[in-house]
């Protein structure tokens, strides 16, 4: 479902000349699994999924979704694909209906299909109650709901969550993993990306670590475990963390 | 591209403007009130005018002649003067009590300051005997001087005039206005007095006023009421549709960075082109919506305005500035569509560069200082439809609907291919930026870093490449501008023999135009070779140039005397130009060709098609840097006429540059151009024949000598063949050195934290 080959992204920088974000990552997601990117603040998860979902371009390697190469497919990947981060705000001044009709009309769904598709998804994401309520005037679980609904309205079977957990209160943060977790049984290929190790060890099948750029380490929980001899998902993360730093003459404050 | 996702964004848009306050404000609300209440005001402030009474002092009333009356029961006479009531003037009189002239100004100060009255007339003592003496009583010298010597010049000076003082103070209004008013009845009383005196020596009282002049103008009153209107309504309406583009433009771009939405529209199956003309159809409409609002409020307050006053007195003003025909309203309504699409795709481009809303907004200023004079242009007295003006964006549309609103359609239509061709190519050229401005992720995704001096100048030094970067090339384009500018002035003092122009010449060549693109290519690139273009051509490339640059000069000398004939060079500047061929000609050809056309081709493709055409054509900028290098080239000749010349070459020499991979054959063209330009002049001269082998190409004319037409003719068919075969070459790409040697493997930004 989604094949990233040697990926890697920099940007010039006034301060640091080349900032290199993504240092050549490597990793494959199936459908019907839900495959966790970790990582703090800045380690480049965003700017991967970015550019999973064509809104950036790779500088170079290779990225596949759904069988399309992200540069030479862009509008096929769009189409196969639902983004949803903490970036992808909604419009103010649309109501939750005319939001979601408006994306759905864009992935050129036919009237009468985007209509029942879209009475079922209001149902399943209990949102009738905010069906004509402006955006602006939403608390953050309901923007995010439409966000939600937003993202999968063309039923993609690619879904991409970049830190869609940020800002969220307890219960609507429990909401969304529920949704999540349903959209996996529903087959979707799901990448799930966070900086809260509670969230991964809930939810994912399987788990990159990433920090500056790089994969430190990839695979299920049990096999990372095994690999590192570390049982504490949390401990096994600050050492990758600390180890990768040492070797690179960094301190982490 | 598919048209129905820019058709589901364009609506959205429309909704989302609609439904903005602020947008609904700007565009609707204003309009519809502001020229209602400007006209409001208008009409206060001329009631105000016309009703406010002025209070005037009169000492010495007493002192008026009698006949015909003046003052007469506290009013001025006659009563019922048009323009002027006695009722707005209130007369306050005073016995004089021999003061001096000297002393009543004092008080006049002091009282007219403190707001006592608004004028002060003071007759001075004998006045009326004085004036009755004017009547009677000529010097007989003066007479004989007046009716007898026809050439020699009277002198009046001797005759005793009667002094009126008056004292007015012309820091406050209320004195004009009272000024005003009694030079009014003066004025009439004089006319009066002096028919008087005319009948009373038995002449005709007519002869105050000998000639009767009877105006007759022929135009139709349609069109002398749209002379006024089409000046001012195209500079209103456009500065309101850039207006009306820019703020949905930033609210378009720059609002939906802030609100996080543009993400989520990049992601959407839309692709950028898409996005970008789903959101310009948006702000067109709304700047067409906002232009044409001002335009129907300005015109429905305006004409009801001019109506009221027409009805208070001043008739002819509805013959100025009565309501616009119907068709010059469609004609403003024509050039409205392409410009507000052009001023859209502009305001979108600028704004999609802001990360804030606020930021946006100051993105305005620098857009009007670009458009303003474009638009105020066809404003200046003189300026009309010609071939020179109708290729300039904007002024050209306007000038345009102008010549039709006036009538003059025969001029109109000719010149609407061309107006049409660069309005279009203007559009595209916006309309494309504005889609690479979406495609950049630089500019979509700035993020908010810090500025800092020494940390710019440090990038500047550790991130060079080979060649410059567009923003170093614009800026050495600048540079050398404004360096040229002042050089000008300076060697505009030196003397006109050859040593001294050769001298300015080489000083101006070297020091403003190749010093600072050497500078810049030192410091800023990596290779002097790549960022300066210096890259060994085909020879056939190089023989074909200069083949161009023989074949092309017919043709370009024809466009120059085109130019001239378009654009009369003044009277001192012919005078100059002719005195400097003339320095010319004398001066030894070989010190001629070298310091005229060697040397300045040198420096010049060096610089315009070395630094700054290399630097601009990177990042996919071809078109750009041929259009905007030919644009430096040409401001960088001094003269208008030389300027839209070399403009029209450095796009030749751009695409040279571009096809041939470098500046060489660039050079070779150029030095072979400037050769024959400078060495025509020589042969004009009968001391200089021309050689007999060349005869054919020439003929004589009355000034001089010139290329024959049939040599004309096949020049313009081997420049053609040699243009074809130019444009249609492979682009010769330069093995560049491999580029930055910084690995991947080793991720920047690790810094030592504490």
């Amino acid at each position: 479902m989604i094949e990233v080959h040697s990926l890697t992204k920099s940007y010039p920088d006034l301060d640091r000349g080349k900032f290199v974000a993504l240092a050549g990552i490597s990793f494959t997601a199936q459908a019907g699994e839900i495959y966790g990117l970790l990582g703090p603040n800045g380690a480049g998860k965003t700017t991967a999924l970015r550019i999973l979902s064509t809104i950036l371009k790779p500088t170079s390697g290779q990225v596949r979704v759904n069988g399309f190469d992200v540069v030479t497919h862009a509008a096929e990947v769009r189409q196969s694909i639902g983004f949803v981060s903490n970036n992808t705000a909604i419009y103010d001044r649309l109501t939750a209906w005319e939001m979601v009709e408006y994306f759905g009309r864009l992935y050129g769904i036919p009237r009468a299909d985007l209509r029942n598709r879209m009475e079922s998804l209001f149902d399943k994401l209990r949102m009738n109650d905010i069906r004509d309520l402006p955006c602006a005037k939403m608390s953050t679980g309901m923007k995010q709901k439409v966000s939600i609904a937003r993202a999968i309205v063309h039923d993609p079977p690619v879904l991409v969550f970049d830190e869609a957990s940020v800002g969220l209160d307890v219960l609507v943060a429990r909401a969304l993993l529920d949704i999540v977790a349903k959209l996996r049984e529903e087959g979707k290929c799901i990448i799930f990306s966070t900086h809260i190790m509670r969230e991964v060890e809930r939810l994912c099948d399987r788990v990159a670590i990433m920090h500056r750029g790089h994969i430190l380490a990839e695979g299920t929980l049990p096999e990372m475990a095994d690999q590192f001899g570390q049982a504490d998902f949390e401990e096994l993360f600050f050492d990758l963390l600390n180890k990768h730093n040492q070797l690179h003459g960094v301190t982490v404050a | 591209m598919n048209w129905s996702h820019v058709y589901l964004i364009f609506l959205r848009e429309l909704r989302d403007q609609l439904r903005d306050r602020r947008t609904l404000f700007t565009i609707v609300v204003l309009p519809i009130v502001l020229y209602p209440l400007m006209g409001m005001v208008m009409l206060q402030m001329t009631q105000f005018n016309r009703e406010q009474p002025v209070v005037i002092k009169v000492i010495g009333k007493e002192r008026w002649p009698s006949s015909p009356p003046f003052f007469v029961d506290s009013k001025l006479q006659p009563v019922g003067i048009k323009g002027a009531e006695t009722k707005s003037i209130e007369l306050r009189f005073e016995k004089p009590d021999d003061q001096t002239l000297e002393q009543y100004r004092e008080r006049a100060q002091y009282e007219l300051r403190a707001g006592e009255y608004d004028l002060l007339v003071v007759i001075p003592d004998q006045f009326d005997s004085e004036v009755a003496d004017l009547a009677t009583v000529v010097d007989p010298k003066v007479a004989e001087k007046l009716l007898g010597d026809e050439t020699g010049e009277v002198d009046l000076s001797t005759i005793k005039m009667p002094v009126l003082q008056i004292f007015s103070n012309h820091a406050n209004d209320r004195s004009v206005l009272a000024e005003k008013r009694f030079s009014h009845f003066l004025e009439f009383w004089q006319m009066q007095w002096l028919q008087g005196q005319l009948t009373h020596h038995q002449l005709n009282p007519k002869l105050v006023d000998p000639i009767q002049v009877e105006n007759c103008d022929i135009s139709p009153p349609a069109t002398r009421s749209a002379i006024v209107w089409s000046k001012l309504l195209p500079f209103v309406m456009l500065i309101w549709a850039l207006t009306g583009a820019f703020y949905p433009a930033v609210d378009l771009c720059a609002g939906e960075k802030e609100r996080g939405t543009l993400e989520t529209l990049l992601s959407s199956p839309a692709d950028r082109r898409e996005i970008v003309w789903g959101k310009l159809l948006t702000v067109t409409c709304f700047s067409i919506c906002t232009a044409l609002l001002n335009l129907v409020s300005m015109q429905l307050t305006a004409s009801m305005l001019m109506r009221q006053f027409a009805k208070v007195g001043a008739a002819n003003i509805l013959e100025t500035l009565g309501p616009l025909p119907l068709s010059a309203i469609g004609w403003l309504v024509v050039i409205l569509l392409p410009m507000s699409a052009l001023f859209s795709a502009l305001a979108l481009a600028v704004a999609a560069m802001a990360r804030s809303s606020k930021e946006g907004q100051y993105y305005l200023m620098p857009l009007l200082l670009v458009g303003m004079p474009l638009v105020m242009l066809p404003m200046l007295p003189g300026m009309k439809l010609g071939v020179g003006t109708c290729v300039l964006p904007v002024t050209g549309a306007v000038l345009l609907a102008r010549a039709f609103i006036e009538g003059q359609y025969h001029e109109a239509w000719t010149h609407v291919p061309f107006v049409v061709f660069v309005t279009a190519a203007c559009c595209m050229l916006s309309v494309r930026w504005a889609v690479r401005q979406f495609e950049s992720e630089s500019v979509l995704f700035r993020e908010n870093e810090r500025f800092g001096l020494s940390s710019w100048i440090r990038h500047l030094w550790r991130d060079r490449e080979l060649t410059a970067s567009p923003v170093e090339a614009v800026l050495c384009g600048l540079i050398i501008l404004v360096a040229l500018f002042f050089g000008r002035l300076l060697s505009s003092e030196a003397t006109l023999d050859w040593p001294s122009i050769a001298r300015s010449s080489l000083m101006i060549q070297l020091g403003m135009v190749l010093a600072p693109c050497l500078i810049m290519a030192t410091i800023l690139t990596r290779s002097l070779r790549q960022s300066l273009g210096l890259n060994i051509p085909h020879s056939v490339d190089f023989v074909v140039c200069i083949l161009l640059a023989v074949c092309l000069h017919p043709t370009y000398t024809r466009f120059v005397w085109f130019l001239e004939q378009e654009y009369s060079l003044g009277a001192d500047t012919k005078e100059l130009l002719q005195y400097l061929d003339g320095v010319i000609t004398g001066a030894p050809l070989y010190s001629v060709l070298l310091v005229l056309a060697v040397f300045p081709a040198i420096c010049e493709e060096l610089a315009f098609r070395g630094f700054i055409f290399c630097g601009l054509k990177n990042q996919n900028g071809t078109l750009r840097a041929i259009l905007v290098s030919s644009i430096f080239f040409g401001f960088s000749h001094g003269l208008l006429q030389q300027s839209i010349a070399a403009t029209v070459m450095g796009l030749v020499l751009g695409v040279i540059a571009w096809k041939t991979g470098g500046v060489l054959c660039g050079m070779a063209f150029h030095v072979t151009h400037n050769a024959l330009s400078t060495s025509m002049p020589r042969f004009i001269r009968a001391e200089h024949p021309i050689p007999s082998s060349l005869e054919w190409a020439f003929s004589r004319t009355a000034e001089g000598i010139d290329y024959s037409s049939s040599w004309l003719t096949l020049s313009i068919v081997i420049s053609i063949i040699c243009m074809v075969y130019i444009a249609t070459r492979k682009e010769r790409k330069v093995p560049s050195v491999e580029s930055s040697p910084k690995a991947f493997d080793v991720p920047a930004g690790y810094k030592l934290s504490t």
